[in-house]
């Protein structure tokens, strides 16, 4: 991940000194930009080389969907330090506002991103609001809940979710429905979601809210302190990753065209997985959850293509033991290992 | 007013489930402070095991009893050993490992048997009592009975004997317990392994109630947190009286609003509760940080 752009330097307010190494200087979104562009352009690669693979193909639009959806939880549950398992109900409010908007008004799903981003991020502030006093593990149960309750509610209201059956979305291939024939052009439409999470993640971790988040995250009294609005920086946080996540659910909806509330809020399926992606990807890191994701949705879907018809459950097992070894051994995730790594070789061969 | 006390008796007797299966996690997360959303899993085990020992060995599930809890005490000790002592100060990796260990057990099962589900006969489950117009199974007043047995033995242990005075001091703070001669990790094990044992305990007595699935922790997990801290951090009467609330609010919200929202309603006391009183019922105030603060 080179990251440094020679032509910046000179009007780089945060690094005036110009005889500090590049690599050593304060990163800023301005020295993140290339390196995030290089990633999102080998992903697009990668894209190309499979179209012809249908298998290869869903996989990797299911990777980056996962990937944008870490991506945005990392922003609250990484920098922030707060362990959010609600985001499946960010999700799920994303999906049913696009899926009824199509259904009943024939609104293209373009157009209901913004209403779904907007009204995940309402609901996030409304229920996060009062629970953000908790701590920890206390946090964690509590948003667990807030999940439980939404999927009563979604069964309940069967006028909006179709309750138990699901909803489903009538195939009308078209790019304004945001429904495809050909499977490569959903990987784009996810690389771009992947993308768009990824560069609002770099610009939140180098700006004043990301710094804001971490100290929040790393010591909430020292934060509160130095005259940081804790509760508006958790608010923040959590508004602009439940924003992100209602528009991966608006592409979810138009990519499986039928949700069912336990699809969409049973707590293993959406919520806990995407924290489990950033966590085994590196938490707090810009591009942990894309690798967390980019190796646990394939190995997921690859198990259960090929253990799960002789071993049924045989993919979560192999999941459940992958988890608890990053717990226990690498909690800084794939980020942190490659990272630490890197640093050992490059203190030998000094 | 026949229909009421109907329900109050529902109420009361699925209480008693409930406090039978929060018992153990009480223990672990009220008392130790161990997040462990793997509970769920080790009262499946215990239904499992009931059901290996009646259909293998032909034993009875209320006699199982005494080979299936120390069963998965002993798993549980291994649990603490090998995943939780590790993680002593991380509640968040925590709440990742046991996550990672209720999908191993709950797949485990549901490999090894195929997904196929089981339900155990005992020559007591056809009884029922008669009281007035309603019925109530015997093997729901055992485990109502047990319930109430288990908390007051288990509120005697904590407060009464010298180890259960440990497995508090443990908790409160581990240093000051080391320099008072306690073994601080052997405590925390054999709190760790009473917890799952009592869930075992809890399996055991619900097999002759339920129909057995490898995922039917899950529909004791959350019910269950949602006792422990109810009730009050920490204390055994407030986990007893919590059960009862959580069966009481179930049974009345899903006879007088709708079946399929009383996890609503449950869930939304629940967070009430935790936003009120984060010490829960009958905890002391402040309980909810204890084991949380940085030990060093």
């Amino acid at each position: 991940m080179s990251n440094t752009d020679p032509n910046s330097q000179g009007n780089d307010p945060v690094n005036k000194d110009k005889n500090i190494p590049p690599w050593k200087r304060v990163r800023t979104f301005k020295s993140e930009a290339p390196g995030l562009a290089a990633v999102v352009a080998v992903l697009g690669l990668f894209i190309f080389l499979l179209a012809d693979d249908p298998f290869g193909v869903n996989m990797l639009a299911v990777a980056l969907l996962f990937a944008g959806l870490a991506v945005s939880w990392n922003i609250v549950g990484g920098l922030g330090g707060q362990f959010s398992m609600a985001h499946s109900v960010f999700f799920a409010v994303g999906a049913y506002t696009a899926a009824n908007l199509f259904l009943h008004f024939q609104i293209s799903p373009w157009i209901a991103l913004l209403p779904a981003a907007v009204l995940s991020a309402a609901i996030a502030c409304l229920i996060s609001w009062p629970v953000f006093r908790l701590k920890g593990p206390f946090f964690a149960i509590a948003t667990m809940a807030f999940t439980e309750v939404a999927l009563a509610l979604a069964m309940h209201f069967t006028s909006i979710t179709g309750g138990a059956r699901g909803l489903s979305v009538p195939f009308k291939a078209g790019l304004e429905n945001m429904i495809f024939r050909q499977r490569w052009s959903y990987a784009v439409l996810m690389l771009g979601y992947c993308a768009f999470s990824l560069i609002v993640m770099a610009v939140i971790t180098r700006s004043r809210l990301g710094y804001y988040l971490q100290a929040v995250r790393d010591n909430e009294s020292a934060a509160l302190a130095s005259g940081i609005s804790v509760i508006r920086t958790k608010l923040a946080g959590m508004a602009i990753s439940a924003a992100l996540t209602g528009m991966g659910g608006v592409i979810f909806v138009m990519y499986v065209r039928v949700v069912d509330p336990a699809s969409l809020l049973s707590l293993f399926d959406i919520g806990v997985k995407i924290a489990l992606i950033a966590l085994i990807g590196g938490i707090g890191t810009i591009y942990g959850p894309l690798l967390g994701a980019l190796l646990i949705v394939p190995l997921d879907l690859w198990l259960r293509a090929f253990i799960g018809g002789k071993l049924p459950g045989g993919n979560l097992l192999v999941l459940g033991i992958i988890l608890i070894l990053f717990s226990l051994f690498l909690k800084q995730g794939i980020h942190g290992a490659i990272k630490s790594t890197w640093t050992f070789l490059m203190r030998r061969k000094l | 007013m026949e229909q009421f006390s109907n329900i109050l008796t529902l109420g009361l007797l699925l209480g008693g489930i409930y406090a039978l299966v929060s018992v153990g996690l009480n223990l672990i997360f009220g008392v130790i402070r161990i997040i462990n959303f793997a509970q769920g899993e080790f009262v499946m085990l215990g239904m499992y095991g009931a059901y290996a020992c009646y259909s293998f060995l032909g034993i009875d599930p209320y006699v199982a009893l005494f080979l299936v809890v120390p069963v998965l005490g002993l798993l549980g000790m291994a649990v603490y050993w090998f995943i939780m002592r590790p993680l002593q100060n991380e509640s968040m990796m925590q709440v990742f490992a046991s996550f990672g260990l209720l999908l191993v057990l709950q797949n485990a099962v549901l490999g090894i048997t195929g997904g196929l589900t089981y339900s155990v006969n005992t020559p007591l489950s056809n009884i029922t009592y008669g009281l007035g117009s309603i019925q109530i199974s015997l093997s729901r007043l055992i485990v109502l009975i047990a319930a109430a047995v288990v908390a007051l033995v288990l509120g005697v242990f904590l407060t009464r004997t010298t180890f259960g005075q440990a497995i508090r001091a443990v908790a409160q703070d581990r240093k000051g317990a080391q320099l008072m001669g306690i073994n601080v990790e052997r405590t925390f094990m054999w709190s760790f392994a009473i917890g799952t044992g009592l869930a075992g305990l809890a399996g055991v007595l619900l097999t002759p109630i339920f129909t057995m699935s490898p995922q039917i922790g899950g529909n004791f997990i959350m019910a269950a947190f949602a006792v422990v801290v109810l009730g009050g951090l920490g204390s055994v009467l407030g986990a007893f009286i919590g059960g009862f609330v959580v069966g009481l609010t179930e049974a009345i919200g899903g006879y007088y609003v709708d079946p399929v929202l009383k996890n609503a309603i449950l869930f939304s006391v629940f967070i009430v509760v935790l936003l009120v009183k984060p010490s829960g019922l009958l905890g002391h105030a402040g309980a909810e940080e204890v084991g949380l603060r940085e030990q060093h």
